[in-house]
Parts: C-alpha cells; structure tokens; sequence
C-alpha cells in the first residue's frame, strides 16, 4: 500500500508542477494550432469528427465541455476546436 | 485519510496553476438559450451461428448533457438494454464536474474511470468496429468499469507533447464468491461492500505533435474487496492496463488507417478462500488473469466515391488468460474477428462481422448503431 502511496504523490507532484510550467512552456507551434487543425486531430483520435453544422452553438459548448472530460482535452484546444465548429453557424 | 493526500495536493494544484493563467471566462448565453442536450445512441445486433439466428441486443443510451455554469457541468447516460431477455433500466453514469482551471477538473457521483482507452471511449458502439467486445473484455472479463466516487482529470501542454491524468478515489470492485463466479469481481457495484476504498488512475502521453498517437498506462488498488465481515473481506486487488490509440491518414492509399490495443491485468490477493459447491470443502486458486486485444481498420476515406469512402474494413485479435483453476477459468480464451463497416453518417452505422473465438461457435454478426 506504501508503494501505491508515493506512486500516486509522485504523479500528484508531477501533475502540480506540470500545471504551473504549462502555462508559460507550449511551442509556438502547439499554441498556433487553429481550430480546424485541433478538430482534425483530436477528435479523429477516437471517432469520425463530427461536421461544422451538426449541431447549433449553445450545443458546441456543452458537446465540447463533455469532450474535455471524456478525452482529457485542454480548454485552450477545446476553446479553438467549438468556436471553428461554431463559425459554420454563424 | 492518506488516501486523500493525492486529492490534496491536486486541490493544492490548481490553485498554483489558476496563478498563472487568467481564465477565460465563457461568453454567458443569451436569455432562451439552451444549457442541456440530449444525445447518445441506439443499437440493434443480428447473431447466427449453430446455437442460435436470432435479432438480439437492442440497446437505448440517452446522454444527458448540463452546462449549468461555465465552471459547473453534469453528465448522465442512461441504459435501456433488451439482452438479457427483458428490459434493463441502468444507470450508467451521472457525474458532477468543477471545472478548476484549464488543466484541471475535480469530478464526484458515478463515471467511467478511465482504465485503459476501451471502456468508456473505445468500446462506445460508433467507436467499436466490431459488434462484439474483446475477450476478457465484456461480462466475465477484467478491468474498472464503473465507479462510485471522486477524482480528478485533466491535460497538460509541455512544449509540442501533452500529457492526459486520471486520479479517482472510488468504492471499487466487489469479490464475488458463489460457486460459478468464485474469484471474479463485481465492478459495477452501486455501493461499497466493506471499509475499504480503491484508488486510481491513468496517465497518458500524446508524444506527436498532431495528436494522432495516445499511450496510456491505468492502474487501480483496493486492499479489501470482500463484503464487510467475510472470511474475504481482505482479499486484495491491483489492476494495471497499458493501452495504444493511433490514427494517420495515408495519402499514398487515400485511407485512414486506424489501430488500437490493450492489456489487461490484475492480481487478486493470496488469501481468497471460496467453498465449492457441496458447501463445506473450502479451496483457493492462484488468480491473476490477464486479457488484451489489438485491432486495425482502414477506412478508404479520401477516395472521390462516396459508396468506398464509407466503407471501413476491421480485423481484431483478442486473448483473454483465466486462471486455470478457477470455475470461470480453464483455458485461455482467443478471438479473431474480421468486420466490414458501412457509415452512414459520422457517427452512425451498419457493421457485418464474423467472429472465430475459441470453445465458441463461428458467430455472423450484424449491428445498427445509430448516433443522435
């Protein structure tokens, strides 16, 4: 049980430090992803990605609040892939 | 109360992390707008073999979806399933999230942990090529499934990779003990069956920059997995899964290739005791099953057809290891299966798939699964 124990500390501590140098270390290539791009390559990860216009926008927001739970996608990425889906409604 | 450590020190996290970013805060919406949504899927499976051609499974998952602030949300799924022969009315999740900062999400109430990549995300039906589910995988198989608790998850950015984390402090399985299931667990339990609570996790790592590759290690630990006041109760049980994900699209071939696996193991402490079935004669086995699968798709999905592009072709090998000594065990279990898939839409479709699995009759199946 001790092994499990700091196992989980050293994640733990991992996951805090990773949280506050994430912030200020992404590449500028990873920050310059557009919406599109990030739509492509996150949702295909684990099923065809659903078309702009599938569903309205108030609908994107709860779609991809649920996606960033289900699949541990960033807000940041989340952010740019619902408002490209969302620019098809507009 | 050591076990809430972790918990504390995430909590501890995410206000250093909310230190560094100012949170964008989502535009509120308009007067009338819509803060729910119900969508999910519906399945209906066709099975012939020697024992049996029958129209079997129908299944009805409605997910329920609220955005009741920028920072609070729900998410239910309910199942409504026909195969065990009448109408099964389950809960399959209903989970209550915080949205801490962009890289941290505390969750309580009951979810799918995230054990491995199959349950919860791989094994949804638009996402299974296939109408059945690996060997080891499904009922009688191995690894969490359904969970009762708290965690907390999230993704980090470090430079061009990103790293996915789990952390969940949860009832946990249950050891079941009757004549036919002695050694196998209960991992969909509603409550806890003793004092003990399981702790676990999953760490992930996209190492490409385009996302297109997802490692994954899970493990969980419960110290006692036998009801309160059993000759079981301290029967142990730690689980581990590594698992793989990967998509590219091939220009050379116009396709999108596709493949996933996983592994399975788990270990159940030394001291289980079970009685056979005359009642009295207590026995004990060396229960450490493993299960794992790896499967690939290509989908001609850049052709000019319409009727090729949704076509997708899927083979899977799967191998479930048993203890050889248990009621349920005997032999180790494989399954080939090949699948031919037509989309409909992107996230509806027809599968036809045959499946040669081991001490089990060569099964056709056919399966509808609509997305809505």
């Amino acid at each position: 049980m001790k092994k499990i124990f700091i196992v989980i500390s050293i994640i733990s501590i991992f996951i805090t430090t990773g949280a506050v140098l994430s912030g200020c270390y992404v590449s500028a290539k990873a920050a310059n992803k557009s919406g599109v791009q990030l739509w492509g390559e996150n949702c295909n990860r684990c099923h065809n990605a659903p078309g702009p216009g599938e569903f309205n926008n108030d609908n994107w927001d709860l779609i991809g609040t649920h996606m960033q739970i289900r699949a541990n996608i960033t807000k940041t990425d989340m952010d740019k892939i619902v408002e490209f889906l969302k620019s098809a409604n507009n | 109360m050591k076990r809430l450590i972790p918990m504390a020190i995430l909590l501890l996290s995410c206000f250093c992390a909310q230190a560094q970013d100012s949170l964008k805060v989502a535009p509120k919406s308009s007067p009338g707008s819509n803060k729910f949504i119900v969508y999910g899927n519906a399945e209906m499976s066709y099975i012939s073999n020697t024992d049996s051609k029958s129209f079997g499974e129908v299944n009805f998952k409605p997910i329920f979806l609220w955005r009741i602030s920028p920072k609070l949300f729900v998410e239910a799924e309910m199942e409504i399933e026909t195969g065990g022969g009448s109408v099964a009315l389950g809960l399959e999740y209903a989970n209550m999230c915080y949205a801490v900062n962009p890289y941290l999400t505390l969750h309580a109430g009951r979810f799918l942990p995230k054990f491995g990549a199959y349950r919860g995300r791989l094994a949804e039906g638009f996402m299974n090529r296939f109408a059945s589910k690996p060997a080891g995988f499904g009922d009688g198989g191995i690894g969490a499934s359904v969970e009762t608790g708290v965690g907390a998850l999230g993704g980090l950015p470090f430079g061009d990779i990103k790293i996915l984390y789990d952390l969940y402090l949860v009832n946990g399985p249950h050891l079941l003990t009757s004549t036919s299931d002695a050694g196998q667990f209960d991992y969909e339990a509603y409550i806890s069956n003793n004092n003990s609570m399981a702790l676990g996790g999953r760490l992930a790592i996209l190492p490409f920059s385009k996302s297109n590759l997802e490692l994954g290690f899970s493990f969980q630990h419960k110290a006692k997995t036998g009801d309160l006041g059993s000759a079981d109760e301290n029967v142990s049980l730690d689980m581990q899964a590594i698992d793989l994900n990967y998509f590219q699209n091939i220009s050379g071939i116009k396709s999108t290739l596709r493949i996933s696996g996983e592994l399975r193991h788990q270990k159940v402490g030394s001291d289980a005791v079970y009685l056979k079935s005359d009642g009295e004669t207590k026995y004990g086995f060396s229960n450490s099953p493993t299960a794992w699968y790896l499967s690939t798709s290509i989908r001609p999905s850049l052709v000019d057809s319409k009727f090729f592009r949704n076509l997708e072709f899927a083979y899977r090998y799967s191998s479930y290891t048993r203890p050889s000594s248990a009621p349920w065990g005997g032999s180790n279990l494989t399954s080939n299966e090949f699948a031919i898939d037509y989309w409909l839409h992107w996230n509806s479709l027809v599968k036809f798939a045959y499946q040669s699995k081991k001490e089990e009759a060569k099964t056709f199946y056919a399966s509808v699964v609509f997305g809505f």
